[in-house]
């Protein structure tokens, strides 16, 4: 394992924001750590990053202390946008590559492909301040990973971005992965969670409720989503065994089961003498865990 | 070391070719030449006046032309027409006074006759006159030599100073001090503006890439201890590249204009400095600017955006003011318990120590103590603003100077 966290505990004064909090990272895999606002992710990704110490519990990688590892070894995207404001946008890339210990050579060549890919070749020379914040947003995401970091930390890489830039930068991560790099991301969207990532940590304020691969964790809900284009009436299917809830999406019933085993009674109830265009039995998404998980209690 | 030349270079290039840092430093050109300068720029703008003509009518036996010599200002002249024809002169605007001298009760009386009164420089050089031509007049009554109305009225008392105290190695000599008091105002005044400018710069560049986020991914390769030093010291990098072009001009003024009589005038003064002094004056100047570079990066490790930089920096602007004008005060008497005072307080030792080194005759334990003190101040401030530092920089809170500071120790610790 790459990046090893154990019992990692970060406590202030009269609050703890991360308690007893374990996960590994596999080399070369997409991580995401996922909770509302408030539940430790920025707090453990400092902890990672060493800008904060942990309370605590450890912190490795590849069994050594991070504290002790090469930091330019480390990318990191922070949640708030920003960059340097008056610099140019090329001029800021070269900087931070020349921080992290590239040479100028290797970063025109870094410099050039990404511009190119994400669209920013005109913008150049542009200080950094003029550009639209999707822009900025791709400039300081290109600034995170310009020395091609062993390992990358990514917050809310997608907020305020439109969905074409997010396909961009879908895609940039998995190029990224591709190439061998670790990722551990956070992000509000399950959709781009369950689309990203091998594994995942689910935080509640501060504590992991799962910690595991994403199929791992749909199994512990097991396929009760069953999805049903019928003739048969709401009423109806809400009264079958095993039925938990009925709601009707467009021309479709979505039904929340109790269990798996309830679905080939309904099958067969359903297929008796109605007219059945459509019965898909799915594990529940990455979002009706999540809310099912975490929200249970604020909702 | 690397990230630290980086972060140095960066800093110091972007802020050298900015906009604020070009017109701060010529302005201070333009100041200077303005100061340089002044009589010539005085002469374009205000009409060269006629030099004053005044008739003087000596009714004494003594003779008075050799004292009123005619300069620029004012051109005397010794008619032989009478009085009334004098007058008649002044008021037909042929004269602009008559000073009728004569003799009475033993004694010396002037009148001066105007139409339109004397400006009172005018007025102030002829009454000068006047009184030296009665110090004559009162001589030659006692019948003296040549030799002896002389003496009278050129000797000079012969003072030596001796101190008693044998804390005090050798008084200075009132040349000396007046030197001293030249460089310590100099120093004093270098202090203050810096401090103003580059506290300023310091704060709000901290305060900006805090604010901007920027700061977070510069902390993840660059430990906080290497950004904070490379702020102070790129910060002073600029105080030094800015106090360079403003001396070089300053130099270059002094010495190739006025036929080097400025110069001359300078090197008067320099030659009554010790090294002693001038290295004070240094070591006191270059710790005082350090001490207050780590408070204003730290002030601006505090804030959360660049707008909040002049909410926190106000106390640390009050405390040179203060400083300045403590030293200011010494232009009177430099040995007053106030200034002993401020000279031991770090923020404004470097302000006033160099004026009681230079003007004033004090043991030589007092600026090492003053000194002392102020090395140890920076040293502790650097240790404790880089603790902190590595708090504040990504704590973010509102409120005024202690409820950013109560809010860090509270999410940190």
């Amino acid at each position: 394992m790459t990046l090893q966290l154990q019992h990692v505990v970060k406590k202030y004064k009269d609050f703890t924001a991360v308690n007893d909090l374990n996960f590994t990272i596999g080399t070369g895999e997409i991580f995401g750590l996922i909770g509302q606002n408030g539940a430790g992710k920025t707090t453990t990704f400092r902890m990672i990053l060493d800008l904060q110490d942990q309370t605590a519990g450890s912190i490795t990688w590849e069994g050594t202390p991070i504290k002790k590892i090469n930091r330019d070894w480390l990318g990191y995207l922070p949640e708030e946008r920003g960059i340097f404001p008056q610099m140019k946008v090329e001029e800021q890339l070269y900087f931070f590559g020349h921080l992290r210990g590239m040479d100028r050579t290797e970063l025109k060549k870094e410099i050039d492909f990404w511009m190119n890919r994400f669209d920013l070749e005109e913008k150049r020379n542009d200080k950094a301040e003029t550009l639209s914040k999707g822009n900025q947003q791709k400039v300081q995401l290109i600034a995170s990973f310009i020395h091609q970091p062993k390992f990358l930390i990514l917050d809310e890489p997608f907020s305020g971005l439109d969905p074409v830039n997010r396909d961009l930068l879908k895609n940039a991560i998995l190029f990224l992965k591709e190439k061998g790099m670790t990722i551990l991301f956070s992000s509000h969207q399950m959709d781009n969670v369950e689309e990203l990532c091998d594994h995942l940590c689910i935080l509640k304020r501060g504590v992991s409720l799962f910690s595991g691969s994403l199929l791992d964790l749909k199994k512990q809900y097991g396929k009760t989503k069953l999805t049903i284009r019928t003739d048969v009436h709401q009423e109806d299917l809400a009264k079958m065994a095993g039925v938990k809830e009925v709601k009707k999406v467009r021309d479709e019933y979505v039904l929340t089961l109790m269990d798996e085993s309830f679905a080939k009674p309904i099958f067969e109830v359903v297929s008796n003498g109605s007219y059945i265009e459509k019965f898909s039995l799915d594990y529940l998404s990455l979002d009706e865990i999540f809310k099912e998980k975490v929200g249970g209690e604020h909702a | 070391m690397r990230k630290f030349s980086i972060l140095l270079k960066q800093l110091y290039f972007q802020k050298l070719r900015s906009k604020s840092f070009i017109l701060m430093t010529l302005l201070y050109v333009a100041a200077i030449t303005v100061f340089m300068f002044w009589s010539d720029i005085k002469a374009i703008f205000v009409n060269e006046e006629d030099a004053l003509e005044v008739a003087v009518v000596n009714e004494t036996t003594v003779d008075l032309e050799s004292i009123f010599n005619s300069t620029d200002d004012v051109n005397f002249s010794f008619p032989t027409e009478s009085i009334e024809t004098l007058h008649a002169n002044v008021k037909e605007g042929n004269l602009d006074a008559v000073v009728l001298i004569a003799e009475e009760n033993e004694n010396l009386s002037a009148d001066i006759a105007t139409y339109t009164p004397l400006k009172l420089n005018d007025q102030s050089t002829i009454s000068s006159l006047i009184q030296y031509a009665g110090k004559i007049y009162g001589i030659g009554n006692l019948n003296l030599s040549a030799q002896d109305a002389d003496r009278i009225l050129n000797s000079t008392p012969n003072v030596t100073m001796t101190n008693l105290n044998e804390t005090i190695a050798g008084g200075k000599s009132e040349d000396e001090k007046q030197a001293g008091m030249w460089v310590s105002y100099l120093a004093g005044i270098v202090i203050y503006f810096f401090i103003m400018a580059f506290l300023s710069m310091i704060t709000t560049d901290v305060a900006t890439e805090k604010g901007s986020r920027a700061l977070e991914m510069l902390l993840v390769s660059v430990k906080p201890s290497t950004h904070l030093q490379s702020k102070i010291f790129g910060v002073f990098l600029l105080a030094l590249t800015q106090m360079a072009i403003i001396f070089g001009v300053l130099i270059a003024y002094v010495v190739f204009t006025d036929d080097g009589a400025k110069w001359t005038m300078v090197q008067s003064v320099i030659d009554e400095l010790s090294i002693t002094y001038v290295l004070y004056v240094l070591g006191f100047l270059v710790l005082t600017i350090f001490l207050y570079l780590i408070i204003g990066a730290l002030f601006g490790s505090l804030v959360s955006k660049p707008e909040e930089a002049s909410q926190v920096m106000t106390p640390a602007i009050m405390i040179p003011l203060i400083g300045f004008y403590v030293m200011l005060s010494g232009i009177g008497n430099p040995d007053t318990l106030l200034i002993k005072i401020f000279s031991y307080i770090p923020l404004t030792s470097g302000m006033v120590m160099p004026m009681r080194i230079g003007a004033t005759d004090i043991s030589a334990i007092e600026p090492i103590l003053s000194f002392l003190v102020l090395i140890l101040s920076v040293v502790a401030c650097y240790l404790l603003s880089l603790s902190f530092y590595k708090r504040s920089v990504l704590t973010y809170s509102s409120g005024g100077l202690i409820q950013k500071i109560k809010t860090v120790l509270k999410v940190t610790t």
